[in-house]
């Protein structure tokens, strides 16, 4: 079977600052993978880069067999590529309901005639029902991350990359999202990317993690693999990170 | 859907009141004061469908109300088309223009629409005087014909187009579309990860916004039976901006309240003479102050949530 994405040799520099450096990887339909690094490993530029949001230097990015290079964001969106913000972005001065149902209205080939129905469900769905027609701006965070998701799940997107769904979650939040995410991974074979850097999330829900520092990839395995990969803990421990002894629980 | 027959009710008891109000007072003075309270109706309404909605403010709307009124006022004395060829005319023409400051300026961030309308507005009133020769200079066009020859009927034929107007603005609004222009206002990045081609709409709306404001314009003209370059002026777009205040933004049929009420202010204020740009702005202040979201539309949605509860 062919990879729904295929990156290849992608560079990315900020002034002098080298974000992405020749990162290749594929991923194929209906994997879980995860995308690992400390801060400032260049995990967000990844997803910026494969989404559009800014323009690579080198490399190539192809999803469907189709080159992304140059497209625009809502282009590329359109195609079947959903994201989430690391940092929430709601659309202020709308409702719940409405900031899930601007979701489906800009993907390419779905059927809208029942979109209302639709992300109401998916409000259900990530356990924001009830509080549809409440304006967005009096979610808590919790909630405004789960409508992120339902939001960029009315696109009926084949590929979905979170970024850091779990920051500033609770442990009963983690494990209902994390089920959430497996849900709809089972029930539509969404393939799904995430970034996280605590390993715990990691362990149980993804096929497989690409670990990134300083832009390049440093290892490339199962969860098992890479919790005992030299080069990660290297890049945890090494710099006195203090992630480095929630890695070695981890592991 | 009882919340909706309340705004229908609303709308009719709003359009019955404004169509019966100079038969109770007759007098052609009232006429004329209701007429151009309806005319700034449709300025105000479209004004709010791009700006308010995108939340992209646009300081020259004056600019679509200058080019709809002298494509009128062209078309009628110098080329002898009737007047009826004005409002499509000045539709297309505002259109255009439209295109010509939105096509460049609403794909960037930052304040270059807002320079670019402004700018736009002033550099045409300006024009209109550099070529005197055709645009009639400080005087403008004269002798453009009426519409309609009775002036109650030209008054009845402004306050339908302002009903269709927002009728159809309205519709817009509250469609998915609308919900799309709402969201740009919310979060443009977001509006891209959902596949959303936010110049697109940013554009099209503001030929939308324009178009109406051209025809309203093109009324105008037909009203005064005259243009001048004034009609570019910019302390015109800021009073339309004041009155979406004023309705209350975003809300679309807010704004006809808010140009209805600051026209008739303006004009009980004449007895004061010279207090009367003073009194008029304390007011503007007064209510901006205690009611950030304006007056009209959080009134109407307080009423409509009274007669909404369960007695
Ligand atoms: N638009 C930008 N302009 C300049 N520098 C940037 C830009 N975006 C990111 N950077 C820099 O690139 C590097 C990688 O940032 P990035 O946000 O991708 O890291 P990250 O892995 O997502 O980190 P975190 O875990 O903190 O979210 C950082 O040094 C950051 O300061
Ligand atoms: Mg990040």
């Amino acid at each position: 079977m062919s990879a729904l994405l295929e990156v290849s040799g992608l560079n990315k520099h900020f002034g002098g600052l080298q974000a992405v450096r020749d990162v290749s990887f594929s991923i194929e339909p209906g994997e879980i993978v995860g995308i690992l690094g400390p801060n400032g490993a260049g995990k967000t530029t990844l997803y910026n880069l494969l989404t559009g949001f800014i323009p690579f230097d080198s490399g190539s990015v192809v999803f469907k067999g189709r080159n992304l290079r140059g497209l625009a964001p809502y282009r590329i969106a359109g195609l079947g590529i959903s994201r989430t913000f690391q940092l929430c972005r709601p659309f202020i001065g709308m409702s719940v309901l409405e900031n899930a149902v601007v979701g489906g209205l800009g993907a390419q080939g779905i059927d809208r005639s029942d979109l209302d129905q639709r992300a109401l469900a998916l409000l259900d769905q990530v356990g924001l029902g009830g509080k549809a027609l409440l304006p967005v701006e009096t979610l808590s965070y919790g909630d405004q991350r789960r409508l992120e998701i339902a939001r960029a799940l009315a696109a009926k997107p084949a590929l979905l990359l979170l970024d850091e769904p779990f920051a500033g979650l609770g442990s009963g939040e983690i494990n209902d999202l994390s089920a959430l995410i497996r849900s709809v991974h089972a029930e539509q074979g969404l393939t799904v990317m995430l970034i996280e850097h605590k390993l715990h999330e990691f362990m149980r829900l993804v096929d497989r993690v690409i670990a990134l520092d300083f832009g390049e990839m440093i290892a490339e395995g199962t969860p098992e693999d890479i919790v005992r990969h030299p080069a990660v803990i290297e890049a945890y421990i090494g710099r006195g990170d203090e992630q480095a002894e929630e890695q070695t629980d981890a592991a | 859907m009882f919340g909706k027959r309340i705004d229908f009710a609303g709308a009719a008891g709003f359009v019955a009141f404004m169509a019966v109000l100079p038969l109770v007072f007759g007098g052609n003075y009232l006429i004329g004061v209701l007429t151009v309270s309806v005319i700034y109706g449709i300025w105000a309404v479209s004004w709010d469908f791009m700006s308010g909605l995108t939340g992209r403010e646009n300081f020259g709307h004056s600019l679509f109300i200058g080019v709809g009124a002298y494509t009128a006022g062209f078309l009628n004395t110098k080329f002898g088309f009737s007047g009826w060829w004005s409002l499509p005319a000045s539709m297309i023409a505002a259109t255009v223009f439209a295109l010509i400051i939105g096509l460049p300026t609403l794909r960037l961030r930052g304040p270059y629409f807002a320079l670019a309308m402004l700018s736009g507005a002033v550099i045409m009133q300006r024009l209109m005087l550099i070529f005197w020769e055709q645009t009639g200079g400080e005087e403008g066009i004269n002798g453009i014909e009426p519409l309609i020859h009775s002036q109650l009927g030209f008054y009845y034929f402004a306050l339908a187009t302002l009903v269709v107007t927002t009728a159809l603005l309205l519709a817009l609004a509250r469609s998915h579309w609308g919900l799309i222009l709402r969201a740009i206002r919310g979060d443009e990045a977001t509006c891209q990860a959902a596949g959303i081609n936010v110049t697109y709409y940013k554009i099209a709306s503001l030929v939308i916004s324009a178009a109406f404001a051209g025809a309203g314009g093109a009324l105008y003209a037909h009203y005064q039976l005259q243009v001048s370059p004034q009609l570019f002026a910019v302390v015109t777009s800021i009073t339309i901006i004041t009155m979406v205040y004023v309705g209350g933004m975003a809300s679309i049929y807010g704004p006809v309240g808010g140009a209805i009420l600051l026209v008739l202010l303006t004009e009980l204020l004449r007895d004061f003479g010279e207090w009367r740009l003073m009194v008029y702005s304390c007011t503007l202040i007064l209510i901006l102050f205690f009611l950030p979201n304006g007056l009209i539309a959080p009134t109407w949605r307080r009423v409509k949530a009274k007669l909404g509860r369960p007695q």
